[in-house]
């Protein structure tokens, strides 16, 4: 480590104001800080003490997607093997099968370290794609503008990676990210400025414009010529008993062994990554307290109306956090410091819209059976304005107090 | 004068554009943009009607009473709007189909309004005559950039003629259905007001509030 | 002076007025009101028989369209008088003669209570059939019947879409579908227009051999005995799909058209 130090106090001088490379501190400052704790400390009052600053806030979330990327990785892979298995040769084509077939891990799904590996080759060229195209982004918007290249792309491109479907195509990828890195965030300002989370606005730009790509029946498991609807399209369409034609139990949601997003499906490892968060006071417990408060009311209303001809209305609150990207989105979006309400009071009703929302694109708008993702930037957009009744609420209770 | 009037004329261009700058008319210009034939005969529209209110409220303006300018404004532009519409369903149909009900709220784009009541009101018709057409053409510009990115990359032609052929008709060229909806054209928008603002930086507002900063000793 | 203002003409008197006193206001609205009303409703009358004609042609063109036999540089009346617009009664499945063909609205009769009935199931989502509707039928040179356009409409995601089925002679194979109007989503559900998706239709039976209604707009690979009666879905567009689904079968089944193709099948309409 030494070493490394030193290398760093060599080259700084070139960096820093003066030297010849002075336009691409951010990048320096990138890399240093990196291997290294930030060494600008705010020294004057008021002083704000505390263990996190930025760069450990943002390394405890990506650690706390951990779960569902490792879990994500095994449950593509063996979707993908079961699958292949089904259908047999003649959808063995591509790198990843003949890579996998010459290594020697085969085929089998209930292989772990085969599906595991299957997995991992569907994840790396998306992981390496956006990583690479949103890190261009931030270096040149950190360059022409003189800031730093901030750790949060790391968080936003893990997220990202995580809802896409693993058989998205990687230019679509690398475009979705450019538009979540660049309108999502850069335009107001970077990291701490941006009012909606950039990887959903990425997630989002994609569904909106590709959706041949990113919806449907075809993409979920990829694999040539399999057909299989998600979750929440079949309950859509038959109700939730017909999930168990499907071979979709609450117990496999639940777990995760169901196709969708690569690292969306496990109820369980999102809720680890959840506690991970929560314990370390980086996710406020109000906005999930909110956020399930509301699906689970709002459901249980909509259940007593019921309807004839809307499957959906008859839905229980235990399907809704289990399908779909409820889960995921409750543990790392909603949670999400910076595009929430500011005010304690604020959080827990910015909660609750989401989760009154989420129940309400899935039940009654046809078009969209996947919802959290779209409630949640609904939300963001309403988490100023949340606060400001807050905030007025707060003033005139103080001015009667005192009149 | 004649300087004068070569500003009327080009500097709602860019300099003074009445959607990147003024953000008026940005409704019409979500909904029509989809392609270019329809960006093209709504921007005449508004380019005829704004050039011709503004030349006849720019006559009456002597005899116009202030208690009654705005209806007679109104009266105007109304007038002209279903004229063009009546030209529009009678010549164009196909294009006044697409357009629906988007002529007739040229009444209330508020470019037209506002030239009629910012300048009209005050200047000679001619002079009025040419700051409409300027205005028009500024909004007619905005139009066809945001026209020509939705159609070129949302459907893969542009007027009509395929420049990319698209996957459903044979090509390789994966449509952006986003741009065909119209929300994108509040993106393209955007960008287009951070490009021109980027050309021209006194364009920018200045900032209502000042963050401030604390300096690391 | 006052003598001087007595022999002033009215003319200068009004002259004289501000612009802004009660009269001239009331001059200038009316004046202008007046002005403007003529110029419109000039505008209006005179252009009123090409508007009616454009919307005229806009239909045929539609027509011809979903026939194959549309070329644009056809002048269209032409290209239409092939075809012999009739009012079939639809719970009779006859043609009746009670209105003028030509002149027959189908859209007012589709909401006139006198000429419609309320329906128990509505997988179209109309809410009110129709009891009488247009057909268009195209006779070959011989005189013979060619082909049967009929009059299609129903509820896909966003919209009711408007449009028509052409169907050959034997009244069971479709030649064409064609949508003339309606809001599906761009790109996904307003793929209907899509030429390659509507050349699916062509060939397409209706029914099976046992007259069982078997068309159908699904996904997947159509099983042997549906390879005659099977469009594939819209993708990425469920619910379009499905509407489109609903209403051919809704508008060839029993409520719809069967009753009259029967007859016709029959040669005895």
């Amino acid at each position: 480590m030494k070493f490394v130090r030193g290398v760093f106090d060599k080259i700084e001088p070139h960096f820093e104001k003066g030297g010849q490379y002075e336009k691409y501190f951010p990048l320096y400052e990138a890399v240093e800080s990196f291997f290294y704790s930030p060494k600008t400390v705010s020294t004057v009052a008021p002083h704000a003490r505390t263990y996190s600053d930025m760069k450990r806030i943002m390394i405890y979330v990506f650690l706390a997607t951990m779960p569902c990327l490792f879990f994500g990785m095994w449950n593509t892979g063996h979707q993908a093997n079961v699958a292949l298995a089904a259908i047999g040769e003649e959808a063995m084509t591509g790198w990843r099968i003949g890579l996998m077939q010459a290594i020697g891990f085969g085929l089998n799904p209930d292989n772990i370290l085969s599906s595991m590996f299957h997995g991992f080759l569907y994840f790396l060229p998306i992981y390496v794609v956006t990583m690479v195209v949103g890190l261009f982004w931030e270096i040149l918007f950190a360059v022409i503008r003189g800031h730093e290249v901030n750790e949060g792309f790391f968080v936003t491109s893990i997220l990202y990676v995580l809802i896409l479907p693993a058989s998205a195509p990687l230019w679509q990828v690398a475009l979705g990210i450019s538009f979540g890195v660049v309108i999502g965030k850069e335009v107001f300002g970077g990291t701490g400025k941006n009012f909606l989370n950039p990887a959903l606005v990425a997630r989002a730009f994609l569904y909106f414009a590709y959706p041949a790509q990113m919806s449907g029946d075809a993409i979920w498991t990829p694999v040539d010529g399999f057909s299989g609807a998600t979750a929440l399209g079949i309950t859509a369409a038959e109700g939730v008993p017909g999930l168990a034609n499907y071979d979709i139990t609450f117990w496999s949601a639940f777990w995760g062994t169901i196709q969708g997003c690569l690292g969306e499906t496990s109820f369980v490892m999102c809720m680890i990554g959840l506690a991970f968060l929560l314990v370390t006071k980086i996710a406020n417990w109000r906005l999930v307290v909110g956020c399930t408060a509301g699906t689970i009311g709002f459901s249980l209303l909509l259940n007593l109306i019921g309807s004839d001809t809307n499957p959906m209305f008859g839905m229980p609150f235990w399907w809704h956090m289990v399908l779909g990207g409820w889960a995921f989105g409750l543990a790392f979006m909603v949670t999400e410091p910076v595009t929430a309400s500011h005010t304690n009071v604020g959080r827990f009703w910015y909660g609750v819209l989401i989760g009154f929302m989420v129940v309400m694109i899935r039940v009654i708008n046809p078009a969209f059976p996947e919802g959290m993702m779209l409630a949640i930037l609904f939300a963001n957009i309403f988490a100023p304005l949340i606060d400001w009744f807050v905030v007025r609420a707060n003033i005139t209770r103080r001015a009667k107090r005192n009149a | 004068m004649a300087q004068t009037r070569r500003t009327y004329l080009v500097d709602p261009l860019v300099d003074n554009n009445p959607i990147t700058l003024q953000v008026l008319g940005i409704c019409s210009a979500l909904a029509v943009t989809s392609s270019l034939k329809v960006s093209f005969v709504m921007a005449l529209a508004v380019i005829f009607v704004t050039a011709f209110s503004s030349m006849f409220i720019s006559m009456l303006r002597n005899h116009i009473p202030g208690s009654i300018r705005i209806i007679v404004q109104m009266v105007i532009i109304a007038s002209l709007v279903i004229l063009v519409d009546q030209i529009l369903k009678a010549y164009l149909y196909e294009i006044s189909k697409t357009l629906s009900v988007f002529v007739g709220l040229i009444i209330t784009n508020c470019i037209v309004m506002g030239r009629a009541e910012a300048f009209a009101m005050k200047n000679p018709p001619i002079d009025s005559f040419i700051d409409g057409v300027g205005n028009g053409l500024g909004y007619g510009l905005i139009l066809m950039l945001v026209g020509f990115v939705r159609e070129l990359f949302g459907a893969g032609t542009l007027f009509g003629i395929t420049v990319l052929p698209t996957v459903n008709n044979g090509g390789w060229y994966v449509p952006n259905g986003m741009l065909l909806l119209p929300p994108s054209a509040f993106f393209i928008i955007g960008l287009i007001i951070w490009a021109f603002r980027t050309w021209k930086p006194e364009q920018v507002e200045d900032r209502e509030f000042k963050i401030q900063t604390v300096e690391a000793h | 002076m006052p003598e001087q203002d007595e022999n002033q003409g009215f003319l200068a008197r009004w002259k004289a007025l501000p612009v802004d006193s009660v009269p001239k206001t009331i001059f200038v609205a009316a004046a202008l009101c007046l002005f403007c009303s003529m110029v419109v409703a000039f505008a209006a009358v005179n252009l009123r028989p090409l508007q009616e004609a454009n919307k005229l042609n806009d239909k045929r063109i539609n027509i011809l369209q979903v026939a194959g036999l549309y070329d644009a540089g056809e002048d269209i009346e032409e290209a239409f008088a092939a075809f012999e617009p009739r009012v079939v009664d639809l719970r009779s499945g006859t043609f009746t003669d009670e209105f003028d063909a030509t002149q027959f609205d189908d859209r007012a009769a589709a909401s006139d209570p006198e000429l419609s009935r309320a329906l128990d199931e509505d997988p179209a989502g109309i809410g009110r059939q129709t009891n009488f509707a247009t057909v268009y039928l195209l006779n070959d040179e011989a005189g013979n019947l060619d082909k049967i356009i009929l009059p299609i409409h129903g509820y896909g995601l966003w919209s009711t879409l408007y449009g028509f089925i052409a169907l050959e002679d034997d009244g069971n194979q479709i030649y064409g579908l064609q949508f003339y109007d309606h809001a599906e989503t761009p790109g996904l559900g307003a793929e209907v227009d899509n030429p390659a998706w509507k050349a699916q239709w062509r060939a397409k039976e209706l029914r099976d051999d046992s007259g069982a209604l078997k068309i159908t707009v699904s996904k997947g690979l159509p099983s042997p005995d549906m390879e005659n009666h099977q469009v594939d879905a819209l993708a990425g567009a469920t619910l379009t799909s499905v509407g489109v689904d609903n209403l051919v079968r809704f508008w060839m089944g029993e409520n719809g058209f069967a009753p009259f193709l029967e007859n016709l099948k029959a040669g005895d309409v």
